[in-house]
């Protein structure tokens, strides 16, 4: 009976808990997602990053410090698509906060904000690889998905702290303001990758490729996260004779020894790409990324041609 | 001079489409957008990105509710309300002289005796696994195996609060201890083919893991620090052949513990992981015919030290270096030991005094290819030994390949020597074998 009493307490209670905070503190899975929220949050946030730029997401050491930075969190922005199963949910769980439980408006699955491409259309199993069965989860460079996430984020701002709405929108038009005084340079240099051909490791240059209409003639790994075998190796250096390919993007966290191998046999070269905030220490911020990916392409391209 | 205007415009409308007419009263505030001095003239056409900006923010923003956002995932697979399914199979084969000393319960159990060799393939492990959330306050796992294709056993069955306030969490149920790194461990996340010894000799036959509840807290501090209590019913052990510090009594009495564990990351990629922790219960005792020394007793009961007052002390340290990304190749090392120390009361009406016995293990992974891992291990129980528990070493190596994350493939080989007190295996022992592992369905995330 007196148990009834207790929602009543707890909502009695819950201005004083909401005022005791004054900023909103944000865990982001990955450190795009901590510069976007910055970006849009300003002086209101503070965030921060379970991951490195410069690690591969898919495999983060689910180190207990990680559950004492969420047992603390507000709000938790991860990327989704089943990226951070690995190492995510049991960190979600041991942190005991209830804010930020898969449901709760403490809890964005950003992919939920942008078009997802490669959802498998047939029942994938893991004869496949270590697939993502909700589609490729790599989506956060190119600048349409940056604004998209940036909005979405915004919005759980807002509905988090209605009384800063004001002052998120106002740093959300800022945000959008800067995206567009950048666009045009951009476009400029995405004109010069139009149709370039390039192998890639991960299958996870999808989003960006399919931005600066770039030809992704085959990959390293022809299965994810399996350790491709030679013949399809030696299939691949093949086609990349066949199709004059001289470009291999790898992210900076893979180990290049089997790309480099390929390069060698098949006369290209393999450029490290940068796939996060944080990658390299002079990426600081999301348009310091979308500015190294294009300047990396841009600057292989004109080595190469 | 009008092309700024008219981005001025846009902003301005775009404001107003994704629904922050507020903003308008901090306008004034807001640095004005693009002060058409610093930039070049831009073409008159606009380019392709900024139309596809355009485009976006001209769309209305996908709901935000959480219910929107987390709770339909795109995909009807993931519509299912079905608790998530996994099945874990560990199949095992190999040789060994004589019958191993002292099985786990989910060791391999190739048979063999005293004097009699073992071998054969035996399936070690079946485990099926069911997790799902409950509701907005519980989630509940359950893991039922089948060890050695005998019957089927509910190894974990709890559920887990998810919405305590304070950093608390309460689960109820079979499961686990939190004792030790390895006793909450299941069998696929160990890295040799058997148990280290300690956890049959001082926890039970297949660790701890009775009926009972669990509280523990996240204290709010800096860094991670947890503390933990746990009262258990612990049943009565299948026969006293061996000596099992908890299942004396009845069910009322409790078997206690409590703990804390903490955990420091020394360097992004060195971290380290302290525990600490006490047991209190009743043992069942163990058959005289069992302790070598009284054996031949005259006039003593069969069986000794029952319903005595155990207490174990237990503590472990992890060290793992791990680089953070795998750009200079694909290496870790981690090191792992644990030790138990126990005191049993005395028996009197046996004329026994207190013993006071204890047991280690120490084991170090080396991983030295992206899909290869090198173990050694040591275990030494009897440190210091006692009446019930003389000196056992055993020596082990395993090397494993894990061609993805979901199979693994271990050789595994070992050298124990049982000491004067057993009767279950009699001077040098030595085993290899052959493990296959594979995991199918829901991948669930590990604890570190």
């Amino acid at each position: 009976m007196k148990l009834r009493l207790l929602p009543i307490i707890g909502l009695a209670l819950l201005p004083l808990g909401a005022h005791a905070a004054e900023k909103l503190r944000v865990v982001t899975s990955i450190e795009t997602l901590k510069s976007l929220t910055e970006a849009v949050g300003g002086d209101e946030v503070d965030a921060q990053s379970l991951s490195h730029g410069y690690q591969d997401p898919h495999f983060v050491e689910a180190k207990p410090s990680y559950v004492v930075t969420l047992s603390r969190a507000d709000l938790l922005i991860h990327v989704g698509l089943e990226l951070e199963i690995g190492w995510l949910p049991n960190l979600v769980v041991g942190s005991r906060n209830a804010k930020i439980q898969p449901g709760e408006s403490g809890n964005l699955d950003i992919s939920t904000a942008i078009d997802v491409m490669e959802v498998p259309k047939v029942k994938v199993d893991r004869g496949m690889g270590d697939i993502h069965p909700r589609g490729n989860p790599h989506f956060w460079v190119p600048p349409v998905q940056g604004l998209k996430i940036a909005r979405a984020i915004t919005e759980r701002l807002k509905e988090l702290r209605p009384e800063k709405a004001a002052y998120f929108a106002a740093r959300f038009a800022d945000f959008v303001t800067e995206l567009k005084r950048r666009a045009p340079a951009w476009s400029a240099q995405s004109a010069k990758l139009k149709g370039l051909k390039v192998v890639t490791y991960h299958k996870s240059w999808v989003y960006v490729s399919s931005w600066l209409g770039i030809d992704e003639i085959g990959y390293v790994e022809n299965k994810p996260g399996i350790q491709p075998d030679p013949q399809h190796l030696a299939q691949l250096v093949n086609l990349m004779k066949a199709e004059n390919v001289k470009i291999i993007l790898i992210e900076d966290f893979y180990n290049r020894g089997t790309a480099d191998m390929i390069a060698d046999h098949a006369g290209a070269r393999v450029l490290e790409m940068p796939s996060d905030v944080g990658a390299t220490p002079d990426i600081k911020t999301y348009f310091d990324l979308v500015g190294a990916v294009l300047s990396r392409l841009t600057n292989a391209v004109a080595q190469a041609g | 001079m009008t092309n700024s205007a008219l981005r001025f415009l846009l902003v301005l409308v775009s404001l107003s489409i994704s629904g922050v007419a507020a903003a308008a009263d901090e306008a004034k505030q807001t640095p004005p957008p693009d002060k058409s001095a610093s930039v070049s003239e831009p073409a008159p056409a606009k380019d392709d990105l900024t139309q596809q900006l355009e485009q976006v923010l001209e769309a209305p923003a996908p709901a935000s509710s959480p219910a929107a956002q987390s709770r339909a995932p795109s995909g009807p697979g993931n519509q299912s309300m079905n608790p998530d399914v996994s099945v874990i199979l560990d199949a095992t084969g190999g040789f060994q002289r004589h019958a191993l000393m002292r099985l786990a319960g989910d060791d391999p159990d190739l048979g063999g005796a005293l004097h009699l060799h073992g071998g054969g393939v035996n399936l070690q492990e079946a485990e099926v696994a069911f997790q799902s959330v409950i509701d907005p306050y519980l989630r509940a796992d359950v893991f039922l195996t089948i060890p050695n294709l005998g019957g089927i056993e509910v190894e974990e069955a709890y559920v887990t609060s998810t919405g305590l306030p304070g950093g608390l969490q309460i689960k109820a149920g079979v499961f686990r201890s939190a004792i030790g790194r390895q006793n909450g461990q299941h069998l696929h996340v160990q890295d040799f083919t058997l148990r280290p010894l300690i956890n049959a000799a001082y926890l039970g036959d297949d660790g701890l893991r009775p009926a009972g509840i669990q509280i523990s807290w996240l204290v709010p501090v800096p860094f991670y620090l947890l503390l933990f209590g746990e009262a258990f019913s612990v049943a009565p052990p299948d026969n006293t052949n061996a000596f099992s510090s908890f299942g004396g009594g009845n069910r009322a009495d409790l078997t206690y513990t409590a703990g804390i564990k903490t955990f420091a990351p020394l360097s992004e990629s060195v971290s380290l992981a302290v525990g600490i922790g006490g047991l209190s219960g009743l043992t069942a005792g163990v058959s005289r015919a069992e302790v070598a020394s009284q054996a031949n007793l005259a006039g003593a009961t069969s069986v000794l030290f029952a319903d005595r007052h155990t207490l174990v002390g237990s503590g472990d340290i992890y060290l793992k270096w791990k680089p953070t990304n795998v750009a200079g190749g694909y290496y870790s090392l981690a090191w792992q030991t644990e030790y138990f120390v126990r005191r049993t009361g005395a028996d009197t009406t046996n004329t026994l005094g207190a013993q006071i016995d204890g047991g280690i293990y120490s084991q170090l992974v080396f991983q030295f290819a992206r899909r290869w891992f090198l173990g050694v291990r040591f275990d030494a129980l009897g440190l210091p030994a006692s009446t019930i528990q003389g000196r056992q070493t055993r020596e082990s190596a395993s090397l494993t390949l894990a061609p993805s994350e979901f199979s693994r493939i271990r050789l595994y080989g070992e050298h124990e020597d049982p000491g004067a007190q057993s009767t279950t295996a009699s001077g040098s022992n030595y085993a290899a074998m052959l493990q296959l592992e594979v995991a199918m369905g829901a991948h669930g995330a590990h604890a570190f």
